[in-house]
């Protein structure tokens, strides 16, 4: 069997004493695409800080492996470095600090850590120009100050730039689609099945299903208090659609 | 001051009381001996108590025989030099600046002991005549160098009305003790484009002080940086004196101080006649156990109406140990103006740091970038692509040194 590009075992983990994750279990394949869906407050934007490495959470319990190699010790740099992406629900504002510069210390900071040269400034151009045309990214969007005064949609739009750029083994792409309208997020979507390459491996999570028609899954996991509780096809997500995620229990959101 | 209660005289004290009589400045010693000097009830010097901070004054400085390396190179910039007090020979000046000399004292009388020993302790003055705009920075270059030493030096620049011009101060040396006391008056005419960056690059055991004077007519533009980088003990007093209509300055500073240093910018805006601006803005960054102070003060005269003026301090903690101080004051009495004041302190934030990790930049790469980021507002409008490198250069070189 081939290794899993993810695999999260019985992962348990808390925030100022109180549990969030209560014994996640997932399996990834490479080049599979899979959902998480749940209702607001289900834990998971959780799950992508945890996966991430953001150090506010504590794991009490379990393991995740990235291709077969388990990061829990790991830095957020280092992860990232071993092929983890992560785009954020919100994206964070850093004035001061203008994209291109950020894009360029990221791709060469990855390739440092990954012993490659660094990329020269003419190749570099190239690639991000590549990268910005097919999500409608601008020089002088480039040149503003990381995501501050973006749009919503620029946001989301610069994240997935950034995966494009980064060309993780594992993207974990959190309420991309929250905040888009229609045709923002048929860019977005675009520029991330242009990422299905069938060894890239995406956890998308979502809380409505609309995302799923134009991002279509392998594999959706409806997710409830801290843990999956159903997997399925996609069908799934249209049932959820359906009846909600009231038969799963837990507070309403 | 009561008679009867003298103030009990210190070594620092005693040591400049001599030097300004035998400099024949019978008048400022007398000052120091009923003053003694500035304690923190003296508001100006309120989180800079000299007194206590300041514990001896070294011999006043002989002619330099050795020379330090430069402390920064500019490419492309026209040097001067001012060697423990006295005025270097320079290359052939771009066109329309002239270089002179003039008797010391440069500064304004005001009721500062600081400018007080300037004025009687300066031999002689370099002086800078800007005729028209000169493209090439203006590097004046001021060194205490040898033993530790007590160096009060001055420098006159005067920049004709149309005229633009960037002039960059550094302040360097040999590493021994020394006391600087360092002034400098510009004059901006009408219409004038005029940055004026300060950089203090003393060694730690150096004490630094700076006194920085500008006179801005009609419709002259300003921009002032100083920097804090060097120096034990720093303190740079800015008086700007907005004295024509549509003149405006952007007064802005940056105190770079690790441990165990003290690093104070004291500010006073004169806004004197109507329609003037000033934005002063002041960063801090700390680490270690030490001492960051900026106070700025905006004053608007009776006649003043329509200033505008807002003075802003931000600093950023790199350490628990670290202290910032803010202390603004506004003095106004023209009753049509805008001014304000407001000042915030932070540490790094961990929501931007992971962030930034996140996309594989490592921990101390990932805190320059954020530390780069608080302080562009002050070095992104540094038009000049060297000069802005070389600013850029320090700065890394500070944060270098901590890691
Ligand atoms: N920093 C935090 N401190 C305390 N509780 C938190 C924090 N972040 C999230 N939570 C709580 O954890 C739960 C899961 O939140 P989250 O992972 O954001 O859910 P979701 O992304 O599914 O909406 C919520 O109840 C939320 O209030
Ligand atoms: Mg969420």
């Amino acid at each position: 069997m081939t290794t899993p590009v993810l695999e999260i075992r019985n992962l348990h983990a808390r925030i100022d004493e109180r549990e969030i994750l209560k014994g996640v279990n997932l399996i990834i394949p490479p080049g599979e695409v899979h959902a998480i869906m749940g209702r607001n407050g289900s834990g998971k934007s959780t799950l992508s800080y945890v996966l991430a490495g953001k150090e506010d959470y504590e794991v009490t319990e379990g393991e995740i492996l990235l291709n077969g190699e388990n990061i829990l010790e790991m830095e957020p740099d280092e992860r990232a470095a071993a092929g983890l992406f992560l785009a954020f629900q919100y994206p964070i504002e850093i004035p001061g600090v203008a994209t291109m510069t950020f894009l360029k210390a990221a791709l060469n900071a990855q390739r440092k850590a990954r012993g490659e040269e660094e990329l020269k400034t003419p190749d570099f151009m190239r690639l991000v120009k590549e990268a910005g045309s097919q999500l409608n990214i601008d020089n002088d969007m480039l040149k503003r100050p990381l995501n501050v005064g973006f749009s919503g949609g620029e946001k989301k739009r610069a994240e997935i730039m950034q995966m494009a750029l980064l060309k993780p083994s594992l993207a974990v792409l959190d309420e991309t689609d929250s905040g888009l309208d229609i045709d923002a997020l048929q860019v977005v979507s675009k520029g991330v099945n242009a990422l299905r390459d069938g060894q890239r491996s995406m956890l998308v999570i979502t809380h409505y299903q609309r995302l799923l028609n134009h991002i279509v899954p392998d594999v959706v996991h409806v997710f409830s208090d801290g843990k999956i509780v159903e997997s399925g096809d996609k069908d799934l997500a249209l049932k959820l659609e359906a009846k909600g995620y009231a038969s799963y229990g837990g507070e309403a959101a | 001051m009561r008679a009867n209660f003298p103030v009990r005289l210190g070594p620092a004290e005693d040591a400049l009381i001599a030097q300004l009589k035998a400099a024949g400045a019978d008048a400022a010693a007398e000052r120091i001996t009923v003053a003694g000097l500035p304690t923190r009830r003296v508001e100006s010097y309120h989180y800079t108590d000299l007194k206590t901070l300041l514990r001896a004054i070294p011999p006043l400085a002989t002619a330099a025989n050795e020379a330090s390396a430069p402390a920064l190179r500019i490419p492309g910039a026209f040097n001067l030099m001012i060697a423990n007090g006295a005025i270097q020979n320079a290359a052939t000046a771009p066109a329309g600046v002239i270089v002179g000399k003039a008797e010391g004292g440069v500064l304004t009388t005001r009721d500062d002991v600081l400018v007080h020993v300037n004025g009687a302790l300066a031999r002689e003055a370099l002086t800078l005549t800007l005729e028209n705009s000169v493209d090439p920075v203006i590097q004046v270059e001021r060194r205490i160098e040898g033993e530790a030493a007590h160096v009060a030096d001055a420098l006159k620049i005067f920049v004709a009305d149309d005229a633009s011009a960037t002039i960059v101060e550094t302040f360097s040396g040999s590493d021994a003790a020394h006391v600087g006391n360092h002034a400098t008056y510009l004059s901006a005419g009408k219409n004038a484009v005029v940055t004026h960056i300060t950089i203090d690059l003393s060694a730690r055991a150096v004490s630094h002080f700076a006194t920085n004077e500008y006179q801005l007519a009609d419709g002259a533009k300003l921009r002032t940086l100083v920097i804090h980088a060097g120096a034990g003990l720093a303190r740079t007093h800015v008086f700007p004196r907005m004295a024509g209509a549509g003149a405006h300055a952007d007064l802005t500073g940056l105190n770079l101080v690790a441990d165990g240093q003290h690093a104070d910018i004291t500010m006073e805006t004169l806004h004197a006649v109507p329609h003037t601006s000033s934005q002063p803005l002041f960063k801090s960054i700390v680490r270690g156990r030490a001492k960051a102070v900026v106070q700025g003060k905006l004053v608007v005269a009776r006649d003043a109406q329509k200033t505008d003026a807002k003075f802003m301090h931000q600093g950023l903690m790199l350490s628990d140990e670290a202290e910032i101080l803010s202390k603004p004051e506004l003095e106004i009495y023209a009753d049509d103006v805008v001014c304000g004041h407001g000042s915030t302190c932070g540490m790094i934030d961990e929501d931007s740091l992971f962030y930034l990790m996140s996309r594989g930049i490592p921990k101390p790469e990932a805190e320059t970038m954020l530390v780069r980021g608080f302080i562009a507002e002050l070095l992104d409008p540094i038009e000049d692509e060297e000069l802005n490198e070389a600013l850029q250069g320090i700065v890394d070189g500070w944060l270098m040194s901590g890691k």
